[in-house]
């Protein structure tokens, strides 16, 4: 049973713009760790923010736990939003404000605009927020300006932020771009960790194979709009990859 | 050296040289008219025998020169006044410029055709008439006092703080803005989550700094009836004690001066 | 199990966003600031009923009495030649001003000041004292000196430029990349020369911008200096303003909003025409 069902996605920013995805269509189980490679303007990035419509498709079908949620009103959409954990590529964190808030801000899909001015989340937020920066090992950081941090940390942030929502999918773009490799590794660890302990499927867009091999058991192959590839980690092969790639110049 | 290569050197002195003289061409243009401007004002403007010699208008200086220590005591109530009305009027200028930059900042303007200019409309019609003019405004509106001090320095603050404020917008980083919707956030919550935070400190800063030039502004709103250090000022000149003068002066001096210091300590502390 | 259910075994810990003393710092601050607002109100004796009814006070004030502006007027020949002279005016303090400006704002910063110890702090206060005495007062001093005419207007300009155009100027200067002033100062060179070749190349076009920029500021308050006697147009509005010919008064405010827009433009372009010869 998929937990996510995605068919004849397709996605054009503007009317007379050229078509960024040209009808994909996969599904995500509970078990998976999804990655999306492919050449840099194949659309992987527009893909990752169409399932919560951070980017609108044109026409196609994204059914999530049995909702269709295109088409849902701005209501609903939050609720389905809150339900999506995403990290991104650049943390997308407010630097001026302290870890805490900015990990306390992954809770604004469930409350009041109230609580959300005064900030007065409550204690059981507050107790979760300090047990997941405990998690990801920022224990020692609560209080800090997120700005004061390291990339590695930063991310870490960002990865407690997604799980203060409680997901049912993480969506990962590009986590480890801004990175160095090593850091890169333990981050990638650390969400497959946390994936498996929790049982959230992931569905991660990554430019690097070779990472996107080691971590992931299910790839897709995106080139110019188009799935290329979609199976088990096992199956790609050198072949393979030089078809997603062959347009990539260089 | 060959013939090509000298020619190529001769082009290239040709281009400096026009450029130098081109130069030098604008430097004699605005010292020509400098002088042009000087002959027509200065010179025959002035009432020679009026200023007489070199050494009257030193010991007219002179007169100045000395700072009257009787008159000190009286100026802490004036200083006191002039403070609160750049405070105030600084606060009400902050209130008064939200709608301004609302309209003036292109990424978040309700109708940018229309609302946009008049933002801007708005603006520079508070920056380009002077303090004084205000001041003048205000006092036959709301009558002699402080009120009229207040408004005036408000109005005048609008132009230069929306306009910051709103560049502050729009160079927004919409990242933290992504990041609040996908955790499901509505406008309001993306609002106060990620554009509030990242603009409060340039607004604060901004703020603050024109609450320093504000004291200054309001330093001599008395010309105009609107108390403060102003009307001594208009006071010790009228009854010719020039060293009153100078000791106005240096008071408004220290005050600046205080305004730099508390607008320096709390702009570091907000950025 | 979901990530709450996993959570929820985890014991309850406690946070608390008030901290001791940062939170005491910056509430205390906060509520300092509240009640200095409050007693200023009080001790201004600002009447707040007035300042309700102040907006349909003004609304009323416009259309009757300064409404409509008496446009024949400022269109006079004394008028124009006024506004001529107001132009003047502002050109000469600002040239006069920049050009005492440059030495200041050399010495005035910090990284390659000639000497730290005395001609820094000399700068550093001619330029914060004549930009803290307000124009009008500059204005007023010269008068009271020489006597009206535009030749104090020129002066207090003179000053007020000097201290606009010397912070903007050293502020420029600290700004620098310090790299190309230690290869010239490496070759041997004067100070002057380590200032003609290392420094100025690389603040040229951002002092230009500052000039246009200060040439701008030095209008507006060329419009006022006048009110004092300092020559110029503001005599006109004094004139008017005492006479209390509001239909006079509106259509000069109007024409010197007219002149500052121009000149505003004028300056716009000129500074994106500067900075795009960079």
């Amino acid at each position: 049973m998929p937990i996510l069902t995605v068919r004849d996605l397709r996605v054009r920013y503007s009317a007379s713009g050229p078509e960024i995805l040209k009808g994909v269509s996969f599904d995500v189980a509970e078990e998976d760790f999804f990655a999306i490679i492919g050449p840099s303007g194949a659309g992987k990035s527009t893909l990752i923010r169409c399932i919560n419509r951070l980017v609108e498709p044109t026409s196609g079908e994204i059914v999530l736990y049995g909702e269709n949620i295109l088409g849902l009103g701005t209501r609903d959409l939050r609720r389905v939003r809150r339900g999506i954990g995403m990290i991104f590529q650049e943390f997308n964190l407010v630097d001026r404000m302290s870890v805490m808030d900015n990990v306390l801000s992954g809770r604004l899909g469930y409350v009041g605009n109230m609580t959300a001015l005064l900030r007065l989340f409550s204690k059981a937020d507050v107790s979760r927020a300090l047990t997941v920066l405990d998690r990801v090992g920022l224990s020692d950081h609560v209080d800090k300006r997120a700005d004061e941090l390291s990339g590695g940390q930063r991310q870490r942030v960002g990865i407690a932020r997604a799980l203060m929502q409680d997901p049912k999918l993480l969506l990962l773009d590009e986590p480890t771009s801004s990175l160095d490799p090593k850091i890169a590794r333990e981050i990638l660890g650390m969400i497959k960790e946390i994936a498996r302990e929790f049982g959230v499927p992931v569905l991660c867009n990554i430019h690097d194979v070779q990472l996107a091999m080691e971590f992931c058991n299910k790839i897709i192959g995106l080139q110019d709009g188009v799935k290329m590839f979609d199976g088990p980690t096992e199956t790609m092969n050198k072949e393979r990859l030089d078809e997603i790639y062959a347009m990539e110049v260089l | 050296m060959t013939a090509a290569a000298s020619a190529s050197l001769d082009r290239y002195m040709a281009a400096r040289g026009r450029n130098r003289r081109r130069r030098w061409l604008i430097y004699l243009a605005m010292a020509v008219a400098a002088i042009w401007c000087l002959n027509d004002t200065v010179v025959a403007d002035t009432d020679w025998e009026r200023i007489g010699s070199l050494g009257a208008i030193l010991s007219a200086v002179g007169e100045f020169i000395g700072i009257d220590w009787g008159l000190v005591p009286n100026l802490w109530q004036p200083a006191l006044e002039t403070i609160m009305v750049a405070t105030l009027g600084t606060l009400l200028g902050v209130i008064t410029c939200i709608p301004a930059i609302w309209f003036g900042a292109m990424n978040i303007t309700p109708y940018a055709p229309v609302t946009y200019p008049l933002a801007r409309l708005m603006m520079t019609l508070s920056r380009s008439i002077h303090e004084i003019v205000w001041a003048l405004f205000f006092v036959a509106a709301v009558g002699l006092g402080a009120l009229a001090g207040v408004l005036a320095i408000a109005v005048r603050s609008v132009g230069f703080i929306a306009k910051m404020s709103a560049e502050a917008i729009e160079d927004l980083d919409p990242k933290p803005v992504e990041a609040i919707r996908a955790v499901g956030g509505n406008d309001f919550q993306v609002f106060l989550y990620a554009i509030l935070p990242q603009v409060l400190p340039a607004m604060i800063s901004v703020i603050i700094f024109e609450w320093e030039i504000n004291i200054r502004r309001s330093s001599i709103l008395g010309l105009v009836g609107a108390g403060g250090l102003g009307l001594v000022f208009f006071r010790q000149l009228n009854t010719f004690n020039h060293p009153g003068v100078t000791t106005v002066i240096a008071a408004i001096l220290v005050l600046v001066l205080l305004g730099e210091i508390v607008s320096h300590y709390v702009r570091k502390a907000v950025i | 199990m979901t990530v709450s259910q996993s959570i929820a075994g985890a014991p309850v810990r406690e946070w608390s966003r008030i901290k001791y003393p940062q939170s005491l710092y910056r509430w205390g601050g906060i509520m300092l600031a509240l009640m200095f607002l409050g007693y200023s109100i009080a001790y201004l004796n600002i009447p707040l009923e007035r300042f309700i009814g102040m907006f349909g006070r003004v609304g009323t004030l416009i259309t009757d009495r300064y409404y409509p502006p008496d446009i024949e007027y400022v269109l006079d020949k004394g008028y124009l030649a006024t506004v001529l002279d107001t132009i003047r005016m502002a050109y000469l303090g600002a040239l006069f001003g920049m050009l005492m400006a440059l030495p200041l704002g050399w010495f005035g910063a910090y990284n390659v000041t000639p000497s730290r110890r005395f001609l820094y702090p000399v700068a550093r206060f001619l330029t914060m004292g004549t930009r803290a005495v307000h124009e009008t007062i500059w204005a007023i001093l010269f008068v009271t000196i020489l006597g009206f005419g535009m030749m104090a207007g020129v002066l207090a300009l003179t000053m007020f430029c000097i201290g606009f155009a010397g912070k903007l100027f050293s502020e420029e200067v600290e700004g620098i990349n310090m790299g190309p002033v230690e290869a010239i100062r490496a070759t041997g060179a004067s100070q002057l020369s380590v200032m003609v070749y290392g420094v100025f190349p690389q603040v040229r076009v951002a002092f230009t911008g500052i000039a246009i920029y200060t040439w701008d500021v030095a209008f507006r308050a060329a419009t006022v200096v006048g009110f004092f006697g300092a020559g110029g147009m503001g005599w006109y509005l004094k004139r008017n303003v005492l006479q209390i010919e509001t239909n006079r008064v509106a259509a000069i405010l109007l024409s010197i909003i007219v002149l500052v827009l121009v000149s505003e433009g004028i300056s716009a372009w000129a500074r994106a025409r500067v900075a795009r010869a960079k």
